[in-house]
């Protein structure tokens, strides 16, 4: 047996790996001369050899989307109250009755019935149903495809968080913008390719393992970005600083390292170093350009619902997120609720007050991102993603109450733009809407069809590491949902 | 062929994947009727094995034979192409025992029938309606792996026998046997190997290389002014006597042992005294501890007789690593651990990626499933990190304090905590049964950090016996609380190990609720070396004693791998990288060595010379190879680019532990106190807004403190401390055998614009201002002799003097901020950050 071919492990991994002697931006080089990667960077007046490894590069196959934009429901959103009808559970609320439940009060074989808290209205030509906490939401059905039969590996936020961004239940594994830009790149050099924007209640449970590189190099990391004026950590100059001295300290900087480059002049990393600071003036002044929205009309800031207090912060991360898109950044995650408890969607004692809340801050601002993509031509290339870290189960958890316990056994997230079937549902809980039966998608599966959407085969998108070609979709694989692409 | 059956297996376990998770929650729909049992026949016992030797190769998965799979009784009533397998309503003329009978066109198995045993069992069980129960999954039986001569005559497995040393042309060039190796190689290629480094660049490549920081000036100078033969000897063995060596070769193995001070995951709570175990590493090499030993103590320092601290300590490696306190299977979760322990053993002493074994055979090395779980074995003794969500427990603390401080508490003790344990349990109790009657929100909170808030509004609640109970329990508890405590010393560690662990089983595919054939402790099949024999414990035994027989092995002479494995570490922190490249991994997916014959030459002499491991440094560094200058010929760059061969020594980028140290070095801020708990440096609200908590577990030390060398700095999985993140330290999460070399915009954003570079490029400034007062010529001779060990040139000087000037000018900056925007700039150099 063919060794190479058995793994198609080549060149590449074997220098990945070794990494001491070559860098990454050395082996990107090296790795273009393979002609696997497709490179166009250059580092503007630099007449040294730079290159970027958030360069673009060529996916497998022609690709539908450029962009993912991942709104992320931390704390896990209530299937039954949202999107996943289920008629049979109201005339139940209250009542105690056998069902299989596992979460974090572990397992249960029976519980008490908490009855959807909000009517269903049907939507859109397709005639979704979609409960009232979603009004604006509601008017996008068309464009959305729902996947109802959603399961995960684990009923717990921490390891639950970590496979949905990363596939594994267990720490140390790149997350999907990670394997997204170490796959394609990016199209923008002035801007990270991989963005993370954060709740202001504070981060998902594990922070920054949830946009963490896992085993590959850092520059594929997700860099967490504010939509504020400072929106990237360090792109403030420091206290003392003006613009004028630093570009001073950059020219003279660069005439000391090219000197130094002389007679060094077969180290690229030297001159990548040299043109990393180049980039990084550049980020410093596009960055912000990127943030600034007094060019945005009112009637679009209004559209985001940036003009109430309510919605105007996750308001902001949405239009972000489009302006990013515009900019060409590959992979942008934003994250509805941080930190702990009530202050993201995790609703284990009163759903009602929970899901209105953080329901409420969202709705207009994804209606509004959905509707100005659509009204730009980007919402056929810029795949937007919903959901949260697994569902929750029609039984309440506490003797009082209509909290909800975790239920990863089967949970809804939807799918828009990018090559992806508008006003479609695919698969099915049971009629409680507990577990996922039909059509049964784990969260490999959604990997697999984002990154098919980007034109990369979740098969064949490997890194070399402790001995095994890793996948983000696991060594046996994962076919993309093929119902909802169109 | 294999990869074929290989690609089944797979998909036979997706399917059974699904049809676990289904069975665990079968909601109200669906539930399908189910048939009698039979207890006659035992599916699991009798039927299954059947199955899983004769039938489920080629009937399972998406590519099933004729489209029948026989993975489930849904699945067999369906049947394939030539119908259902099983008719429940005429069992006797169920395709399923037709084919058995091999009475019919259709035979199967094909090729041999099956007994008639076992046939009549399976006639038995149809007749029963093939009962299947719920959640047993069955796959296909894995074919014993063969191995062959050639994989047992693999380089790496092969006894390591000390090589002659090659004979060269150019004698004149060989200051040691490395030399001869290297430059065989290189004559063979027609290459020329590079100049000897100059002074400057050797004592800065030597310095960093032993100790992690920059030579100060007057170290510089007095090397370049020593003159005599053995000036650079002297420099090394100073270098190998510094306890700054430990700080910078600890670090290595640190990497490589996945060392944090974390457990990752939603808490990702503190880890008590993990710093004992990094105190222990630095102690180790500075002390020049035989490697035999060293990994001896590791592995098995529990099980070694006497009061011996540093030998427990030593075991706080196998508690390194993650731990989920709330897993979502804990039976997967222990069999995770298990394969932290296994995977990062393997790879580290040995170089083998057994971890490619858990779930079938590794697919390149000959590594049987079978020898996975023999090497779990090993380990099994070892109980879980904590059994309770607390970071602590009794088995991953010990008692070290010294015997005699510790005999006079004791007995007190004992009684004192059971007591203690009492009244909280009583206590607890009527609280649980108090926050009962509370609302929801309440008894939420209870579960969490909120209790005491909700244990607060107990006297809303209580009746009056269950308040007055509480009260005489609290006052006792006070009373207990308050007596002295003797102080005791803990350490991160295995204890309460089990004296006669359970049995270990092949897991089929991996999947921990499929147990397969029970193992016994064994070595890789491969080397061919027995059984060993575990010595049945004493009656006062506290552990297996399995980890000291696998312990011995792996730190004997005659163990091809671990003496190959750790030169080539040596030699990887020497020169660039290792002779084997993937220094991980020996296996056949490595890179195999460069230079075989030196491998193994400094593997049979580190043996030999009692592997001390300072020796070898000794030895690396005197070679001609290791003071070769960096610079490149046009010939062997063209022959030989990535400097395979080492014609020339490879530049290198700091380390993140040697580009933040030696800024602080050359602000004159570093603090060299050594060992003891870890330190917290400031990290920006912006780094920490990521966190669930902002803040969380990160204490901040005040400055002096925070100034410690970055070996000391708390390494918590989940917070990194920018400027060390930036640089590529290691990842915590599994082995470090490499560091990557990353180079991206927002790295140098965190130096130019970053609190910690700044706060460094402002102390650099000051102490400019107080070591050449009001000289601007002599601050940037100064500065430049700091950051670079080099005598800067006049030129230079001019020109640095007047970048100065112009931002006073020019740019409006005032002198000090001018000033200390120089310094920046030096920090920010290329020259700075890297060697040569």
């Amino acid at each position: 047996m063919n060794h190479s071919q058995f793994c198609g492990r080549t060149r590449r991994e074997f220098l990945w790996e070794t990494g001491a002697g070559f860098t990454g931006l050395a082996l990107t080089g090296l790795l273009s001369a393979d002609g696997f990667f497709d490179n166009k960077a250059s580092a503007g007046e630099i007449k040294t050899k730079f290159v970027n490894p958030l360069a673009p590069k060529k996916p497998h196959f022609p690709a539908k989307a450029k962009s993912v934009i991942w709104l992320f429901m931390y704390g896990g959103p209530s299937q039954v109250d949202t999107f996943d009808y289920k008629p049979k559970l109201y005339p139940l609320d209250g009542k105690t009755i056998d069902i299989k439940t596992f979460g974090r009060g572990g397992h249960k074989n029976e519980g008490r019935v908490v009855g959807p808290k909000w009517k269903f209205q049907q939507y859109g030509q397709c005639g979704k149903y979609v409960s009232d906490l979603f009004p604006n939401l509601a008017t996008c059905v068309d464009d959305l495809a729902f996947l109802h039969s959603m399961y995960a590996e684990s009923p717990i936020h921490g390891s639950a968080l970590l496979m949905m961004n990363c596939g594994r239940i267990l720490s140390g594994n790149p997350c999907l913008g990670t394997w997204v830009t170490y796959g394609l790149g990016s199209e923008n050099e002035d801007l990270p390719g991989f963005v993370v924007m954060l709740d202001g209640k504070g981060g998902p449970i594990s922070g920054p393992k949830n946009w963490s590189c896992g085993y590959m190099p850092a520059a594929f990391q997700g860099t967490v970005l504010r939509a504020d004026a400072t929106p990237i950590h360090d792109l403030e100059l420091p206290p003392g600083m003006t613009q004028e001295a630093q570009r001073e300290l950059l020219d003279h900087l660069r005439q000391k390292n090219e000197e130094h480059l002389a007679e060094r002049k077969d180290n690229t990393e030297l001159a990548a170093r040299i043109a990393s600071y180049e980039l990084a003036f550049k980020m410093q002044q596009h960055a912000p350009e990127a943030v600034d929205f007094s060019k945005e009309t009112k009637e679009t800031l209004e559209l985001y619902g940036i003009d109430q207090a309510k919605t105007a912060p996750f308001g902001r991360k949405c239009l972000l997120a489009r302006r990013l898109v515009e900019r060409g950044v590959r992979f942008i995650q934003v994250y509805s609720g941080g930190g702990h408890n009530d202050d993201n969607w995790d609703a284990h004692t009163d759903i009602v007050k929970n899901h209105t809340f953080h329901a409420g801050n969202t709705d207009k601002p994804i209606a509004g991102l959905l509707k100005d993509l659509k009204r730009r031509g980007l919402l056929d290339s810029t795949l937007v993603v919903w959901g949260g870290e697994f569902g929750r189960q029609p039984t309440a958890e506490y003797a009082q109450g209509t909290g909800r316990d975790h239920d990863s056994a089967g949970f809804t997230m939807w799918l828009a733009g990018g090559g992806i079937k508008g006003g479609v549902s695919v698969g099915a809980t049971d009629e409680l809407g507990n577990e996922a039966v039909e059509d049964r998608f784990h969260v490999k599966h959604l990997h697999a069809t984002i990154l098919t959407q980007l034109g990369l085969d979740p098969n064949k998108l490997t890194y070399f590491y402790s001995g095994l070609d890793q996948k983000l979709v696991g060594v046996e694989g994962a076919e993309p949902i093929k119902q909802i692409i169109a | 062929m294999r990869a074929l059956l290989t690609r089944r297996w797979f998909v036979a376990l997706a399917a059974a994947g699904a049809l676990f998770l289904g069975a665990r929650a079968g909601g109200p729909a669906a539930q399908e009727k189910k048939p009698p049992a039979d207890e006659k026949v035992s599916f699991e016992k009798e039927v299954a094995p059947i199955l899983a030797a004769n039938c489920l190769e080629c009937h399972s998965g998406d590519k099933a034979k004729g489209k029948l799979a026989m993975t489930g009784r849904a699945a067999l009533l369906k049947g394939g192409r030539k119908g259902p397998a099983i008719s429940l309503d005429k069992p006797e003329e169920s395709l399923l025992l037709l084919a058995v009978s091999h009475e019919d066109a259709l035979k199967m198995p094909p090729k041999t029938k099956l007994p008639q045993k076992e046939i009549d069992v399976l006639t038995r069980w149809v007749q029963a309606g093939a009962p299947w129960p719920d959640g047993v999954v069955v796959t296909a039986k894995e074919k014993e792996r063969v191995i062959t001569d050639e994989e047992r005559n693999y380089w790496a497995y092969k006894p390591v026998k000390r090589p002659d040393v090659p004979a060269v042309k150019n004698k004149e060039w060989v200051r040691n046997p490395v030399d001869a190796f290297i430059l065989a190689k290189l004559e063979a290629k027609g290459l020329t190997p590079a100049a000897p480094a100059d002074r400057l660049a050797l004592i800065r490549r030597a310095t960093y290389d032993l100790t992690g920081l920059p030579p100060t000036p007057e170290e510089i100078d007095a090397f370049v002014k020593d003159k005599s033969s053995d000036a650079y000897e002297k420099l090394l063995d100073r270098l190998l006597a510094s306890p700054r060596y430990g700080e910078k070769w600890g670090r290595h193995w640190l990497d490589v042992v996945r060392y944090a001070e974390t457990n990752g995951y939603e808490r990702d709570g503190a880890k008590p005294f993990a710093w004992r175990f990094r105190d222990y590493v630095i102690k180790s090499f500075n002390d020049d501890k035989p490697y035999d030993q060293f990994v001896k103590e590791q592995l098995a320092g529990d099980e070694m007789p006497g009061y011996n601290p540093d030998a427990i300590i030593a075991t706080g490696y196998y508690r390194l690593g993650l731990w989920d306190d709330e897993p979502a299977d804990p039976e997967l979760a222990l069999y995770d651990e298990f394969d932290d322990i296994v995977a990062t053993t393997c790879q580290v002493f040995l170089g083998m990626t057994m971890n490619c074994a858990r779930c079938h055979d590794h697919k390149i090395d000959p590594i049987p499933q079978k020898d996975y779980y023999r090497m779990v074995a090993f380990f099994r003794d070892i109980p879980r990190y904590s059994n309770t969500r607390n970071t602590s427990s009794a088995a991953n603390l010990t008692d070290i304090t010294p015997p005699k401080e510790r005999a006079p508490y004791e007995e007190e003790l004992k009684k004192r905590e059971a007591r203690k344990a009492e009244v909280e349990a009583a206590m607890r109790k009527i609280e649980d049964e108090v926050i009962k009657t509370m609302p929801a929100e309440d008894q939420r909170a209870a579960e969490g950090l909120d209790r005491p808030l909700v244990v607060a509004k107990l006297p809303k609640y209580w009746t009056r016996e269950q308040e007055k109970e509480y009260d005489r329990l609290k006052k006792e508890l006070a009373t207990l609380k308050d007596k002295p405590v003797p102080a005791r010393e803990l350490a991160l560690s295995v204890n309460k190990c089990l004296v006669n662990p359970p049995a270990t089983h092949v897991l089929l595919r991996g999947n921990a609720h499929s147990p397969g054939a029970q193992v016994e402790p064994a070595f890789p099949t491969v080397l061919g070396v027995p059984a060993p024999k575990i010595p049945t414990p004493e009656k006062d035994a506290k552990s297996s004693g399995r980890r000291t027989v696998l312990a011995n092995w792996v730190a004997s002479k005659d163990n091809p791998l671990t003496a190959r494995v750790i030169v080539n570490r040596l030699w990887q922190h020497h020169f660039g990288r290792g002779i084997v490249a993937t220094t991980n991994d020996f296996g056949k997916f490595g890179t195999g060595p460069t230079h075989p014959e030196l491998l193994d030459w400094l593997a049979a002499g580190f043996v030999q010379g009692g592997w001390k491991i300072k020796r070898v440094h000794k030895l690396l560094m005197l070679s001609q190879a290791y003071q070769m200058s960096s610079k490149a010929n046009d010939a062997a760059m063209k022959a030989d680019p990535a400097n395979s061969l080492f014609w020339r020594f490879n530049m290198r980028r700091l380390t993140a532990e040697e580009v933040r140290d030696s800024m602080l070095a050359v602000s004159g801020k570093l603090n060299l106190k050594a060992g003891g708990p870890s330190v917290y440096p400031p990290i920006p609200k912006e780094v920490l807004a990521g966190q669930s908590v902002p803040g969380q577990g990160w204490p901040v030390s005040p400055p002096d403190e925070a100034a410690r060398r970055s070996v000391y700095v708390h390494v918590k999985r989940s917070l990194l401390v920018p400027i060390l993140s930036q640089h590529d330290q290691a990842d915590t999460d599994s082995s470090c055998a490499v560091r990557y070399t990353t180079t991206v915009a927002t790295q140098a954003l965190g130096m130019l614009n970053g609190q910690f570079s700044n706060e460094q490029a402002a102390a650099l400034a000051e102490r400019l201002g107080k070591e050449a007062p009001n000289d601007l010529e002599a601050q940037v001779r100064r500065a430049i002799r700091l950051t670079t060990g080099r005598t800067a040139g006049a030129e230079e000087v001019k020109r640095d003097v007047a970048f100065i000037k112009a931002l006073q000018e020019k740019s409006k900056l005032n002198d000090a901020d001018a000033l200390r925007c120089y310094c920046l700039l030096a920090l920010n150099a290329n020259e700075f950050v890297y060697l040569d």
